[in-house]
């Protein structure tokens, strides 16, 4: 049996009687008591989302998945198109899996899949993906003086960023996809 | 670059976050408090069973070593200068937590306010602070990052919910019942949660609390959550109307917990007694155990008057004002980002 420590983004659970795909970890430490995890899941069956709480270092029964590198291929109404890069299978999987992950994905680009029983239940993205900046308005006179030294991007993929004023259209930007904030200009 | 671009990213609501604690300030300033110092290293940290101090060694000019830590809280050495006459006390500065999550809700080195006053209980405590938040919330009404929502909230009439009406109307239990572990283990079993047989009150109810209450707490208003079991005073005396509760209360907004106060425990016996029960529970559960700190036991034998405080996370209030959820975005460098690079 594992702890609480072992739960992440995209772990599978087993949760009075039903399967749940981890979607959001939130780690509190009252100070006066224990500390806990509350845990946002997804189930497997029903879709449902519930939220629960875990003392942490409680025991969790963690269910074995399966993950598989793949590339991103396109979107054909809801449903997203991964390629698995060994034997060129391509999956498919539904928006609601991505949820808003989904404005991260550009074509060609490296996820991991976690599959239950032959089903894709959750993507991981990889921490931080390149773009290459398609719009970028001239930074307005004054947003400086104003301490306003970032604006409004576009992204090769429809993506929105807030960036630095000095970004122009054609410069690659790297972008955190946790906060879905800028990191760096990464101009070869 | 990643540091860099943090500050950048971040820019304007760390701007917003130092006009707050201005305004902060200038709340207690204007009604007579003094902004203390208190060491932020300590040879005897606070004892609270669940949290971890961070230890480090100084040294002298001749090499001789100390183990030192640094502070969870000054609320040790806040209590020491009220036994020392000061009375009107606000301490606003850095405290450090080990094994806490780097991000989220939690940065190992983050900013508490602290207040104390003597000659006054909590429910003074529960006023002073519902005001302080309504005075920030004006300060700051026309800055554009100010969550419009949620300064509603501030601005509205606050509710006060004693612990036993919460679990009344949430749990449809009456505390009063449930207040040895034996029943509460009972009762987490009843509700679906798992209970041991040697399982502490206070881990028990908090299964049912935060499952049960907490996330929903303080959605329509701010919510002070007043009257603990007397098993979780910690710090605070005992209710004098009802012993089986402690004058300890705590604020929740939108689900998330902001302050913890009491009506200050002042007996010198109760007080060492609590401490050497938290020694115990400590080495119980595995944690270094920290010698007691004999001056604070000593301000309470040389008359610490009657009196109340507050600790409060300065951070967490201001992602309230921001109405967002992640604290990084609040802190200049967060521990995330010093780990990322380097």
């Amino acid at each position: 049996m594992q702890t609480t420590s072992d739960l992440a983004k995209g772990v599978i659970i087993r949760h009075q009687n039903d399967l749940y795909v981890v979607r959001k970890i939130e780690f509190v430490s009252p100070g006066k008591g224990s500390a806990f995890s509350r845990v946002s899941m997804k189930s497997i069956t029903t879709g449902k989302t519930i939220e629960t709480t875990y003392k942490s270092g409680e025991n969790v029964d963690i269910v074995d998945v399966e993950r598989q590198r793949m590339q991103y291929l396109y979107k054909t109404g809801n449903k997203y198109s991964f390629m698995d890069q060994e034997n060129y299978e391509i999956s498919e999987v539904d928006a609601e899996v991505l949820g808003d992950d989904a404005k991260y994905l550009k074509e060609g680009l490296d996820v991991m899949t976690i599959s239950h029983e032959g089903t894709i239940v959750a993507v991981e993205l990889p921490k931080k993906v390149q773009y290459k900046t398609v719009e970028a308005p001239e930074a307005v006179k004054g947003d400086t003086a104003s301490g306003r030294i970032m604006k409004d991007v576009k992204l090769e993929n429809g993506l929105m960023a807030r960036a630095p004023a000095f970004i122009r259209p054609g410069d690659v930007l790297l972008i955190n996809t946790e906060t879905g904030e800028y990191c760096e200009r990464v101009n070869e | 670059m990643s540091q860099i671009a943090h500050l950048m990213n971040n820019k304007e609501k760390l701007e917003f976050k130092f006009a707050a604690v201005k305004a902060m300030r200038e709340f207690f300033w204007s009604r007579g408090f003094s902004e203390i110092e208190t060491p932020c290293l300590v040879r005897c940290p606070g004892q609270e069973p669940y949290l971890s101090p961070m230890r480090t060694i100084v040294h002298d000019e001749h090499g001789q070593s100390y183990k030192m830590y640094l502070h969870t809280s000054p609320e040790f050495a806040m209590k020491k200068m009220l036994a020392a006459g000061f009375d009107k006390i606000f301490y606003l500065g850095k405290c450090f937590r080990d094994f806490e999550s780097f991000g989220g809700l939690h940065n190992p080195e983050f900013t508490m306010l602290e207040w104390y006053r003597t000659g006054v209980d909590y429910r003074q405590i529960m006023d002073e602070t519902e005001k302080m938040f309504k005075f920030v919330v004006i300060k700051m009404k026309n800055h554009r990052l100010l969550s419009s929502a949620n300064a509603r909230l501030v601005e509205k009439k606050w509710s006060r919910v004693s612990m036993r009406d919460l679990w009344r109307e949430r749990v449809g239990v009456d505390l009063n019942d449930v207040l040895s572990a034996k029943k509460m283990a009972a009762l987490c079993r009843q509700k679906g949660f798992s209970a041991a047989a040697n399982e502490r009150y206070e881990d028990l109810f908090y299964k049912i609390f935060l499952n049960k209450i907490e996330p929903r707490l303080g959605l329509d208003a701010p919510t002070i959550v007043h009257n603990y079991p007397a098993s979780m005073a910690a710090l605070a005396r005992l209710s004098k109307q009802d012993k089986r509760y402690a004058e300890r209360f705590e604020l929740y907004f939108d689900g998330l917990e902001l302050a913890n106060a009491f009506s200050e425990l002042t007996d010198a016996r109760e007080q060492a007694r609590r401490l050497r029960q938290e020694q115990r529970l400590r080495k119980k559960l595995g944690q270094e155990v920290f010698p007691i700190d004999k001056e604070f036991i000593n301000a309470l034998k040389s008359g610490l008057p009657e009196c109340a405080g507050i600790a409060l996370g300065v951070d967490r209030f201001v992602q309230i004002l921001l109405g967002c959820r992640e604290i990084n975005n609040v802190l200049s460098l967060p521990m995330k980002r010093l780990i990322e690079d380097n």
